[in-house]
């Protein structure tokens, strides 16, 4: 491996794109969130970001996207978690097909699978109609238009990636582990408790941020299944970009999105490298 | 005592896991089967089974016109994005220079920075310079951005594994650079460009966020055009249109289940 010399011939195309199309256009989200809200201010001006969390409807919806990332990780890694155990220990021909059913849906656009939610989670939808059967409820309630909808939604967005970053990990658990504690006398209950838990923990905890920092940053799942009386962070950068036509406010909305974006990846790296320097 | 707490355990598991499953399949198949209903309104199970939304679909200009721009724009998006992948994954694989954290920190951004700020930012410089009406080039540039990351990924992790001196022994015996890496490097890497272009086709295909943002009136994308009718119309042409997107999204996946393994979707 040659050391030291730029690779500029091949480096240079690379960096000016992203220099012209990422770097840049967040400079100036940056600059713009961040301008003057008076005639006689001065750049910057905290206002506006400031103001997000001010205001009732940005501190509403500030709640409501930490409310609901909190409830989509936690349904996420309480039903990732016995999928991903199902699929590490069942026959190797299934574990082909149950693998395509997890990823399969990840990859069909958020758009398609919110259409199938609004249809399943209806008045007359499949939801509601077996909740009326088993005698919960008495006339169909209302499941999609509102927090619950977004909840089912993003729970569907989200969970592939929580079950496969659990995969990653116990598929790597030696079986000779189990066999060994099993032979000193613990019992499957203690084994799971005190071998498998604990190796699966950094797999766990990667999921976990994956799951919650995507959480804070979908948008078309909550757009479709929320409706306009539930705005997240994200509706209402929308919402402030098209409707209302305030672009200062939204580029606060996105500064606001940007240092979460860039807060829960630090996270992740420092979390990451700590559980690699103790497991390695 | 065990043995029942054992088996009682796994039979939790595995129902609650068969739940889950089908709850991840679920939204899928109900899309597909209220495509084929015959009447007006959406239903499941419908009262009775046509393809008259298909016929419909298939009459729509909508579909067809936001169809078009959204296969352009992912050919396009994908190959830039390819051409970008393998030039940053050969930086990132064979040179060691000052400020190569950095240039990996740049390249893989966008997987960091949420897809409604990319949206947001790229529509704030089109503004700026003027550019909003050029839809499909900013369409292109936004999709191409996002996905490189997933290009760059893919063809990097299949360069990891090549021994440097085959390229060093190639060179000896008179090869160029240039001929060197299309007769040595190339062949081996195909396997990873391919699994990124798919991806990164996928995505682009798919993708509503950063489309939402950029798309204007005459260069809408088929999701975002899509969106629009679900959100104000509720007749089932939609439910077609979803269930034909469903089944182009089958055919990458099963293109990608066959030639390089799910492999490639499992290791992030």
């Amino acid at each position: 491996m040659k050391a030291g010399r730029f690779p500029a011939s091949l480096a240079t195309p690379v960096l000016l794109a992203f220099a012209v199309f990422i770097v840049a256009p967040c400079v100036m989200l940056l600059v713009k969130g961040l301008e003057p809200t008076a005639e006689t201010g001065e750049w910057p001006d905290f206002t506006n970001v400031l103001g997000v969390f001010d205001s009732k409807v940005g501190q509403q919806a500030l709640n409501r996207t930490i409310r609901i990332s909190l409830i989509v990780t936690a349904v996420c890694m309480l039903a990732g978690y016995p999928v991903a155990l199902f699929i590490a220990r069942c026959a190797p021909r299934w574990r082909g097909l149950l693998l395509a059913v997890v990823i399969f849906p990840f990859l069909i656009s958020a758009v398609v699978r919110a259409f199938g939610w609004t249809v399943l989670l209806g008045d007359s939808g499949l939801a509601n109609k077996g909740l009326i059967a088993l005698g919960l409820i008495e006339r169909p309630i209302a499941l999609v238009q509102n927090e619950i909808g977004i909840i089912v939604g993003e729970t569907h967005l989200l969970m592939p990636y929580m079950i496969l970053s659990l995969l990653a990990v116990l598929q790597r658990i030696d079986p000779n582990l189990r066999h060994a504690a099993e032979s000193l006398g613990a019992s499957p209950v203690s084994v799971f408790w005190r071998i498998v838990i604990p190796l699966t923990l950094p797999g766990l905890l990667t999921g976990t941020l994956l799951v919650f920092s995507l959480a804070m940053t979908a948008f078309a799942t909550p757009f479709l299944l929320g409706g306009g009386r539930t705005p997240i962070l994200t509706t209402l950068l929308y919402d402030y970009a098209f409707t209302l036509f305030d672009w200062r406010l939204a580029a606060a909305i996105g500064i606001v999105l940007l240092i979460l974006g860039i807060l829960f990846v630090t996270i992740h790296r420092f979390v990451s490298s700590r559980g690699m320097r103790s497991y390695g | 005592m065990a043995d029942l707490f054992l088996r009682s355990g796994r039979g939790l598991v595995t129902v609650m896991a068969v739940f889950w499953l089908v709850f991840l399949v679920a939204p899928i198949v109900v899309t597909l089967a209220s495509s084929f209903t015959s009447s007006t309104y959406l239903t499941f199970p419908p009262p009775g089974w046509s393809v008259r939304w298909y016929l419909s679909a298939f009459e729509s200009e909508w579909v067809w016109s936001t169809f078009w721009n959204s296969v352009v724009i992912a050919v396009v998006s994908t190959a830039i994005a390819v051409a970008l992948g393998i030039a940053a994954a050969r930086v990132l694989a064979r040179h060691r220079f000052y400020g190569r954290g950095a240039f990996e920190y740049a390249v893989l951004s966008p997987l960091i920075i949420p897809g409604v700020v990319v949206g947001f930012a790229l529509l704030n410089v089109s503004v700026l310079i003027e550019t909003q009406d050029a839809g499909l080039l900013n369409l292109i540039i936004g999709h191409t951005m996002v996905t490189t990351p997933f290009t760059l990924r893919s063809v990097w992790s299949s360069m990891a594994g090549n021994d440097i001196s085959l390229e060093e022994a190639a060179q000896s015996l008179g090869a160029t650079r240039w001929s060197a890496f299309w007769l040595i490097v190339f062949p081996l890497i195909v396997p990873g460009i391919v699994a990124g272009a798919i991806i990164a086709f996928t995505f682009s295909f798919n993708d509503v966020t950063i489309s939402a943002f950029l798309s204007d009136r005459e260069a809408r994308t088929l999701p975002v055009e899509l969106m629009s009718h679900i959100e104000y119309l509720p007749d089932p042409t939609p439910a077609a249109v979803s269930s034909l997107m469903i089944v182009i999204t089958l055919a990458f996946f099963l293109l990608v289940e066959r030639t390089v393994g799910l492999g490639v979707f499992a290791d992030r």
